[in-house]
């Protein structure tokens, strides 16, 4: 009970203070942007958003369970090791280019992720792809492509970007990370259900069953973190008002800041991400643009909360301080040279 | 065995609830048509899932009847967690079922458009700068003899009202077209690809007649006798759902409630819009209609390919 409080109570109070953040930077207060909330309108507004980024979510957390679960029966940790490349560099290579093979959206790339690093994959590798997996992947390039007609090299400098920021990132995980980012054997019933597997009778009709139990005891693993972030994406989304936050384009530093925060609170898939950066096309430059298109990938709300089912708190707060910098400096230095 | 029992019944009800969505029809207004596939498989996935819970509870009892009850029973990894966080962490699963089956849904509207913030002139990354510029620099360097010589059909002057770079060929081509017609209608096919173009092209189709279809949108600041006929552009899911409208100049725009569903038609002409001039409809003929089966529009991925 008390490991829920603390487990859940972290990022519900840090959301909290994003809303609070929101509502003070929107100029209202609180009770009566929260009450606004309750209009007929609204609860319609959130009812729909909320429900639609649960039903857009599901199939890629499915192919997600599904995959993970296979990887589990199916293939041996000497497969996974002998896949894996030794060497650091090599590796981070390899975790920041594996999204072109397997293109997996950011919900459904957790539980692989996971699966893989249990299987003796070494953390830095999961931790790239999982950074660089939602940006670098065929299908983000070709919507990104696709909603910056006008202006290509952004679809460009996403993929070198977040390719970039990963890569450093894994650097200095090689070097500084040491013990398993991994929650542990205690707080998670995973370690525990894996250990009893061998008492299953090894047949085919049973690793089809295990695939099964896998996948579903993971769907409700990812999906509680799911819901409630798409709980906050959605009541957010309809309580803050997006047109007076814009006025913050006109200073540089708040339009990063602002279109990064953005990013994070609207927790959408990075395959549709580019259109809605594409909508702010006339009233943020490239800079912006281009931090909202690789920050947000890599971390959003909906995503911090799956990834604390699965890392360690103090991990995922470096990841993102990490990615928030890089990203930061990436796009402004983007900016300079587009 | 009974969280193998809850689990089955929360697995079947989303996948109840994605074919529900599908039957009623409700389902364009959560996700773009080219995810149903995906949403539709989704449902599969969750039904075979449910299924195997059913199966795992039996055989969680059936094994129960014959050893004492162990942690390698198989019944799945809740033992150890305290009643309430299990009630907690189901109920968070139900509550989005209570919502679709209990409260009926409706379509995005003006509450919404207000919040994301509505676009007048189509797409932004589009930019107008290379249509405005051009036509200038075109009119300069073709004195109106060369022209003559060299391409004595129409299409010259159709060339210069429709100037364009790599990145609008597209919408100039479009634009073409569009001049050709005596009635541009809006088509919800290429929403904003038209409004961008009419936008793009202003200077060439100004006076032009167009018929547009939309929900009513207004801002205070508007005052009486104007209101914006606008629409809903949806990418993937609701939730990256952009308000776009086309500005309607009507005196009599008063008489309609936000929200209620009309058909246009009128000049394209402009009007000044905080700072900007934008493009807006001087309406000839409103009508009111109902809200149509789908209230979205969706970009057109194959445009110009």
């Amino acid at each position: 009970m008390q490991k829920l409080l603390y487990r859940l109570g972290t990022p519900v109070l840090g959301a909290g203070c994003l809303v609070m953040l929101a509502l003070i930077v929107v100029n209202r207060n609180a009770p009566e942007a929260l009450l606004s909330l309750f209009s007929a309108a609204n609860l319609q507004s959130f009812h729909i958003l909320f429900v639609s980024i649960l039903l857009e979510a599901f199939p890629f957390i499915m192919i997600g369970v599904i995959f993970s679960a296979l990887l589990q029966v199916f293939v041996s940790d000497e497969t996974i090791r002998r896949f894996t490349p030794r060497h650091p560099i090599l590796g981070i290579v390899f975790g920041g280019l594996l999204g072109i093979i397997f293109p997996l959206c950011e919900c459904g790339m957790i539980p692989v992720i996971r699966r893989l690093i249990r299987k003796g994959m070494p953390a830095y590798i999961g931790i790239v792809y999982l950074l660089a997996g939602p940006i670098v992947n065929p299908i983000v390039f070709s919507s990104t492509y696709l909603a910056f007609r006008s202006t290509p090299e952004l679809a460009y400098a996403r993929m070198a970007l977040g390719l970039a920021v990963a890569t450093v990132i894994g650097f200095l995980l090689v070097k500084f990370l040491k013990a398993s980012p991994l929650i542990g054997v205690h707080n998670e019933g995973s370690l525990h259900r894996e250990g009893r597997l061998p008492v299953i009778k090894r047949g085919r009709l049973n690793k089809w069953s295990s695939t099964l139990a896998h996948a579903s005891d993971e769907f409700f693993d990812m999906g509680k973190y799911l819901i409630i972030g798409a709980l906050l994406t959605a009541v957010i989304q309809t309580v803050v008002d997006r047109g007076t936050i814009a006025a913050f384009a006109e200073q540089p530093l708040l339009s990063y800041l602002f279109m990064m925060v953005f990013a994070f609170i609207l927790s959408i898939c990075s395959t549709s991400d580019a259109f809605i950066a594409s909508s702010f096309g006339g009233i943020f430059t490239s800079g912006p643009l281009l931090a909202f298109l690789v920050f947000g990938p890599m971390i959003d709300l909906k995503n911090m909360l799956m990834m604390l089912s699965t890392f360690k708190v103090k991990i995922v707060l470096i990841l993102i301080a990490l990615a928030f910098t890089l990203t930061l400096a990436g796009a402004a230095l983007a900016e300079v040279l587009l | 065995m009974i969280h193998h029992f809850v689990r089955a019944v929360i697995l079947a009800g989303f996948a109840f609830m994605i074919v529900y969505l599908f039957r009623t029809e409700q389902m364009t207004l959560y996700i773009a048509p080219r995810m149903e596939l995906l949403v539709k498989l989704t449902a599969l996935g969750l039904y075979a899932a449910s299924v195997y819970q059913v199966y795992a509870a039996l055989q969680a009892r059936l094994r129960r009847h014959n050893h004492p009850h162990t942690e390698n029973c198989g019944c799945g990894q809740s033992h150890h967690k305290s009643p309430f966080k299990n009630a907690v962490m189901y109920g968070l699963f139900i509550f989005p079922l209570l919502l679709v089956f209990l409260v009926p849904a409706g379509t995005l509207g003006s509450a919404l458009a207000e919040k994301k913030g509505i676009s007048f002139t189509g797409s932004e990354t589009v930019s107008r700068s290379v249509a405005d510029n051009k036509p200038s620099t075109a009119w300069h360097d073709q004195s109106p003899a060369t022209q003559a010589d060299e391409q004595p059909s129409l299409s010259p002057t159709l060339e210069q009202l429709f100037p364009y770079d790599e990145y609008t060929a597209d919408h100039a081509k479009l634009g073409m077209e569009l001049y050709k017609q005596s009635l541009i209608t809006v088509p919800d096919k290429q929403f904003i690809e038209t409004l961008t173009t009419l936008d793009l092209y202003r200077g060439a189709l100004l006076g032009k007649e167009v018929e547009i279809s939309g929900f009513v949108y207004r801002e205070e600041e508007m005052g009486s006798g104007k209101m914006a006929v606008s629409r809903f552009a949806m990418n993937c899911c609701s939730a990256d759902a952009l308000p776009y409208g086309l500005m309607t100049l009507w005196p009599k725009a008063g008489h309609y409630a936000e929200d209620e569903w009309v058909t246009v038609r009128g000049k394209l002409t402009l009007t000044q819009y905080g700072e900007n001039e934008i493009i807006a409809i001087e309406a000839i003929k409103v009508e009111r209609i109902p809200a149509p089966e789908s209230p979205y529009v969706y970009p057109d991925l194959e445009f110009g390919l």
